[in-house]
């Protein structure tokens, strides 16, 4: 069949160019090992540092309860001094002072301080706050031996935390593929007619629409390998949580994909040479990539730029992606990215019909 | 319109232009089954985009072209089918071998030649599993050659067959195309080198400016130029030209320096004879004499009063 050995061709010409096979597998690849150093940087615990002068047992309860509390760190220290020198230092966070006496005193008023030193600009020192001083709340209904009337009972749900790389890995994966498919479909257009292939093919009694598509299925089998090898390598790398349907994840990389294989045919039509031709695709490609959501969500954008980047082609994709990938979302959960995407898809054939020439 | 047996290209009335510039202006001519067709001008005569209009890579603005009985405007792909086209400059796919490439433009046509063959025409088997971009120039203008026959056409449009190549890869690349002639396919080729249509060419279109200024065989056209020859002569002492103008057929004595002469004549066979009795009446010792007939760069020259090149 000409269409599936025209397809074949077309493959084996994208896996031959060496630098465009980098660009479009390994350059993503690079990304991901980057932000996933950067990821792994960030710690999640907060050191508490607790100069004790009491060192009776009510302040070794207070000590012992706080270390058990799993995001702190628990630090004892001696010299209230060099605690004092490293908050101002911007090298610890958090000094609990604990003062002397403080089993004599606490039965009295007023009633004993417990100095928490921290520094302003932490943004979990609200947390802090609160949790330490709910914290001696309790203590003060124990010292009191006031019964219990009201029992808060915490029931934990499990939401499930991603971390920055699990946000961002389905993005670069989009990321990728977009940019190979504008950059690729168009840069091969245009070298096609620079070099007159387009003409030469025009010859013979090959139809333009087998040749679109022919370079429509091998890009769309390009981007599902792109896909599976990013995710992949997410996945056992960096442990980012696949849990999605592959098949939905496929769909929607294959839907989201026909708009910029279009946008790549439009360029290429547009563009007089391969640098052109590359130099345009990037200015296509580059604000998508900005502004919709590979790196940041859109809502972190100001204002009115939120809602427009909304319909931009790019954003739909990441974010149906994103939810297929991640939290095993569905076609249903998507309703209006998969709107978005098929008016896309509808208006950039329309134009890739109409711009696209043999010659 | 039932076409006569022997034509395989008919052309009425071309007419295209491109805007206000007029690419080809209303020429009409035949090419006639098995011939080697040439159409020879200057570079912006309207070769390419005459032989365009006829592949059915451009629409003509007016006029009516059929080629193998089948009118191109009505049913292009009939006739693609049946003809082979090199381009002018035209170059293939960058990754993919000569035998790919071949394989894949051979899917094309519903009629096709295995690669193997194609290449062995050309005397390029053993690059069978290279690119394109690793061959030499007259290699790769010979695998375009190969890839016009991937559908074994009754008819090759050849765009400048051998334009940038030396002269040896050129000689080389004119026995190929004579060889495929020879497998009885028409061949129908633009160039801007006289030697060239001399040499392959059964009959010559001259083209210029559009327009076809003359078209028959190489041979009838230099004859039909009003002096055909040069006569050139050395000597080995000085001598006196009387008498060198009066010979016959002689129409111009264009050079009579101390050790030498050039005549044109419209007749060689009659001034040779009257030339040599001249020589032996004044008792000149001859050192070298040739006789050159003129080509067509002449003929263009002396219908168009420009040379063929700048």
């Amino acid at each position: 069949m000409l269409l599936l050995q025209l397809t074949i061709a077309n493959v084996k010409m994208i896996v031959r160019n060496r630098q465009a096979l980098f660009w479009a597998m390994a350059f993503p690849l690079v990304m991901v090992v980057i932000f996933g150093l950067i990821a792994q940087d960030r710690v999640s615990t907060t050191t508490i540092a607790v100069v004790d002068y009491a060192q009776d047992d009510i302040s070794r309860q207070l000590i012992h309860n706080l270390a058990e509390v799993e995001s702190f760190d628990v630090d004892v220290r001696q010299d209230e001094a060099v605690a004092q020198d490293e908050i101002a230092d911007d090298d610890l966070n958090f000094l609990i002072i604990i003062p002397r006496d403080l089993t004599s005193k606490a039965n009295r008023t007023p009633p004993v301080e417990i100095a928490l030193i921290y520094d302003e600009t932490t943004q979990t020192s609200g947390v802090i706050l609160s949790t330490v001083s709910r914290f001696l709340d309790q203590v003060n209904l124990d010292i009191a031996g006031a019964p219990a009337r009201l029992v808060l009972a915490p029931e934990g749900i499990l939401i499930e935390e991603f971390s920055f790389i699990d946000f961002l890995l389905p993005g670069i994966a989009v990321w990728g593929i977009m940019s190979f498919s504008v950059i690729g479909v168009a840069t091969s257009i245009a070298n096609y007619r620079e070099k007159k292939i387009l003409r030469r093919m025009l010859a013979t009694p090959l139809k333009v629409r087998t040749f679109f598509f022919a370079q429509v299925l091998a890009y769309l089998g390009m981007a599902l390998i792109q896909a599976s090898l990013i995710l992949g390598v997410g996945g056992l790398v960096y442990g980012v949580p696949i849990t999605g349907n592959f098949l939905v994840i496929g769909l929607f990389i294959l839907l989201g994909n026909l708009v910029f294989l279009n946008l790549g045919f439009i360029v290429g039509s547009y563009s007089k040479s391969v640098q052109a031709a590359s130099g345009l695709g990037n200015l296509v490609v580059l604000p998508l990539l900005m502004f919709s959501g590979v790196f940041f969500p859109p809502d972190a954008l100001p204002g009115v730029l939120t809602s427009v980047v909304q319909f931009l082609p790019l954003a739909p994709m990441v974010e149906a992606v994103r939810g297929a990938t991640l939290e095993a979302k569905g076609f249903s959960d998507f309703p209006l990215e998969i709107g978005i995407m098929a008016l896309w898809i509808a208006l950039t054939s329309l134009v890739a019909v109409k711009v696209f020439r043999f010659q | 319109m039932s076409e006569p047996v022997d034509e395989v290209i008919s052309v009425e009335s071309l007419n295209k232009r491109f805007g206000d510039l007029v690419a080809v202006d209303d020429i009409s001519f035949s090419v006639r089954r098995g011939e080697v067709f040439g159409i020879l001008g200057p570079n912006g005569a309207g070769k390419t985009t005459t032989l365009e209009c006829i592949e059915g890579l451009q629409e003509p603005s007016s006029g009516r072209i059929s080629v193998l009985g089948t009118e191109i405007a009505r049913d292009p792909n009939t006739v693609k089918e049946r003809i082979g086209v090199q381009l002018q400059a035209s170059a293939y796919f960058d990754y993919l071998t000569l035998t790919e490439i071949l394989e894949l433009f051979g899917r094309f046509y519903s009629r096709r030649v295995p690669p193997a063959e194609l290449l062995s025409t050309v005397g390029l088997e053993d690059k069978a599993n290279t690119t394109v971009g690793k061959l030499s120039g007259g290699q790769q203008q010979r695998f375009t050659i190969a890839a016009t026959l991937v559908n074994d056409p009754e008819v090759v449009f050849l765009d400048e067959p051998t334009a940038g190549l030396d002269p040896q890869a050129r000689r080389n690349l004119w026995d190929f195309v004579q060889s495929i002639n020879s497998q009885g396919r028409t061949i129908v080729l633009t160039t801007h080198y006289m030697e060239e249509a001399e040499f392959l060419c059964d009959r010559v279109a001259i083209m210029d400016q559009g327009r076809i200024v003359t078209l028959d065989t190489p041979t009838n056209l230099v004859r039909s130029l009003p002096v055909p020859y040069e006569v050139r002569a050395s000597t080995l002492n000085e001598f006196s030209s009387n008498g060198l103008a009066d010979l016959d057929c002689v129409t111009e004595v264009l050079d009579d320096q101390n050790q030498g002469f050039r005549l044109r004549s419209s007749d060689a066979a009659s001034t040779m004879p009257a030339l040599m009795d001249w020589v032996a009446k004044n008792d000149i010792k001859l050192t070298h004499l040739e006789v050159t007939p003129a080509n067509l760069e002449d003929v263009f020259l002396s219908l168009t009063g420009r040379a063929l090149r700048d």
